[in-house]
């Protein structure tokens, strides 16, 4: 006997199970299409944007995808990382259209990396009155990386710490100092006190003393000296007193200089005057003479014994 | 009964083990090669041969969908509020929707779905097929007729699963992606821009690329492998060595390797 298998359809089977079958299908397709379409929708495929070129040193933590956030609001999705020919890293930024108005000419971008979580690339506009940032522009990122603090904190810190060691090791300078503060400190509380710990002892504070005691006594000695009786106080007002006497005769004399030197003025301009009158004189006498020289010239040439005597001789 | 040592304790016998091993993987590979080819072909799609199409997709589909989307998505439901509520706590809520897509929707429920049909399709085959290779040992070879209708439902139940791990895949993940949006949001329509750019920055091009791929590669593997082992059980009765399901290891094997790729694609 052999078992036959029908090739036809189970006598069980479900009815409509083409039509079934083609809805599945269909759903399937509708589902696939969809979930592309959404996919290619959240991507931000279909939104108008402009293109943002974000200049960095570094491009750690950024992907393409990313956001690019404003006051915490997305505008922008990274598109594509390279980097430049001058060895700067672009990141290329994707900024809806409708967000674009965020942008300023003045607004600042920045890229910052937390130590828990994902880096962030945020934009700032302080002034929204500028004008906007125009399609395609190019603009420096700053990067603040709480992890790249990191190292240098530690270096610092490691500094810090072999300082404090180094300042609170056995024979360490703060050590000394306070040593020595403490001695001070000891000193003041001594007999003296303040003056026994900043002079470095009693002995040298009862010198001291001792010397003030001195200097007290040679100061009274001084103060009889000069402003007891007789001292140097009265010699001196004496002194100034006959000075006084003998400023006044010296005003005296000089006020009788004085009126020498008046009559003295007087008689010099006399002595110009004459001086001229003697200028007057002198042209006088000089016409004279001259005169008297033509007189005689003429008397020579009209004498009769001119030829033998030809001449008078004046004195 | 005389007892002997297992074959790999005789080392004459491992050249010819390694041969008939890939013979084997090679047999399964060219059967999903014609599986393929025959798949879309013309004459695939006649009358005659889509209402045996359509059978499997409503016993392999349709029959579990239902089901298969509830058991789903109450498991996504605890998964999802035990991600929300220990992201909170550590403030980091924010990263809670991103990993909760990318663990339930790109990880865990294609491979569910995948699991889910192999054992559906394995036990089916199980039932009808393994009693023709146990007919067929003392006769060495199954009946004409049992090869004809094997090999005339083989490329209908191939594409039948194949549909069954994309479509169980594809309606759990878009209902885990409601119930993930509700958990977070609440039945309100202001968080969907930002739901939708979460979503958007999850699913790049080479993820999406990836996930449909893993998809497709899953419901392939679901497919062909339980089919290939048992026909090439029909042709070879004597490698019924193990009362194992047939070809059950290596699909858990191939579907291994597949999301072991596929992570290690996206995340290294």
């Amino acid at each position: 006997m052999t078992d036959q298998i029908p090739d036809t359809a189970l006598p069980d089977e479900p009815k409509h199970v083409e039509t079934k079958a083609v809805i599945l299908l269909v759903f399937l397709g509708l589902m696939i299409c969809g979930f592309v379409f959404y996919v290619m929708y959240a991507r931000g495929v279909f939104e108008p944007t402009q293109r943002l070129t974000l200049v960095a040193d570094d491009s750690t933590g950024v992907i393409p995808g990313m956001d690019m956030t404003f006051a915490g609001f997305p505008i922008g999705r990274v598109r594509q990382v390279e980097l430049a020919d001058t060895g700067k890293v672009n990141i290329l930024v994707d900024v809806q259209s409708k967000d674009a108005k965020w942008l300023r000419a003045s607004s600042v971008f920045t890229l910052e990396s937390s130590i828990v979580g994902e880096t962030r690339l945020r934009a700032y506009t302080g002034v929204l009155t500028d004008a906007p940032l125009p399609a395609g522009s190019t603009r420096t990122v700053l990067r603040g990386d709480a992890t790249a603090e990191i190292p240098r904190i530690v270096a610092t810190a490691r500094g810090l710490l072999e300082n404090l060691e180094t300042m609170t090791s056995s024979g360490s300078d703060v050590n000394t100092s306070l040593s020595n503060l403490s001695a001070v400190t000891g000193r003041m509380s001594g007999r003296y006190g303040v003056l026994g710990g900043a002079l470095g002892g009693d002995e040298e504070a009862k010198k001291l003393m001792e010397a003030l005691d001195r200097v007290n006594l040679i100061l009274a000695k001084a103060d009889q000296r000069v402003f007891g009786q007789a001292g140097v106080m009265d010699d001196a007002q004496t002194a100034v007193r006959q000075l006084d006497v003998v400023l006044k005769d010296a005003s005296a004399t000089l006020k009788k200089v004085d009126a020498v030197l008046v009559e003295a003025q007087a008689v010099g301009a006399n002595t110009r005057e004459a001086t001229e009158d003697l200028s007057a004189l002198r042209g006088d006498v000089d016409a004279s003479l001259r005169k008297v020289n033509r007189l005689v010239e003429e008397i020579n040439r009209k004498w009769p014994f001119a030829r033998t005597n030809p001449e008078i001789k004046l004195p | 009964m005389p007892r002997s040592l297992p074959s790999t304790a005789h080392p004459e016998l491992w050249f010819a083990h390694a041969r008939r091993y890939l013979r084997s993987w090679w047999y399964m590979i060219h059967l999903g090669a014609i599986a393929i080819v025959l798949a879309f072909s013309p004459s695939t799609w006649q009358r005659e041969r889509f209402h045996a199409t359509a059978r499997h997709i409503h016993a392999s589909t349709w029959q579990v969908l239902p089901w298969f989307t509830l058991a789903a998505c109450l498991v996504s439901l605890v998964i999802i509020r035990i991600v929300l509520v220990t992201a909170k706590s550590y403030g980091l809520s924010g990263f809670a929707l991103e990993m909760v897509v990318r663990v339930l929707v790109l990880e865990l429920i294609p491979l569910c779905a995948a699991l889910f049909v192999a054992l559906r399709a394995s036990m089916a085959f199980d039932a009808s097929a393994l009693g023709l290779v146990r007919r067929a040992l003392p006769a060495r070879g199954a009946s004409d007729d049992a090869l004809r209708r094997m090999r005339g439902d083989l490329v209908p139940q191939l594409f039948a699963n194949a549909v069954a791990v994309l479509t169980l895949a594809l309606v759990t993940s878009i209902v885990v992606l409601l119930l993930a949006y509700l958990n977070v949001y609440g039945v309100s329509p202001w968080g969907l821009g930002d739901y939708t750019r979460t979503v958007g920055r999850v699913f790049a091009p080479s993820v999406t690329a990836g996930f449909v791929l893993k998809t497709v590669l899953f419901g392939l593997a679901v497919a062909l492998i339980p089919t290939a082992a048992i026909l090439e059980l029909q042709r070879y009765p004597r490698r019924l060595v193990s009362t194992v399901q047939p070809g059950a290891l290596r699909l858990l094997f191939v579907l291994i390797v597949i999301e072991a790729a596929s992570l290690a694609l996206k995340y290294i």
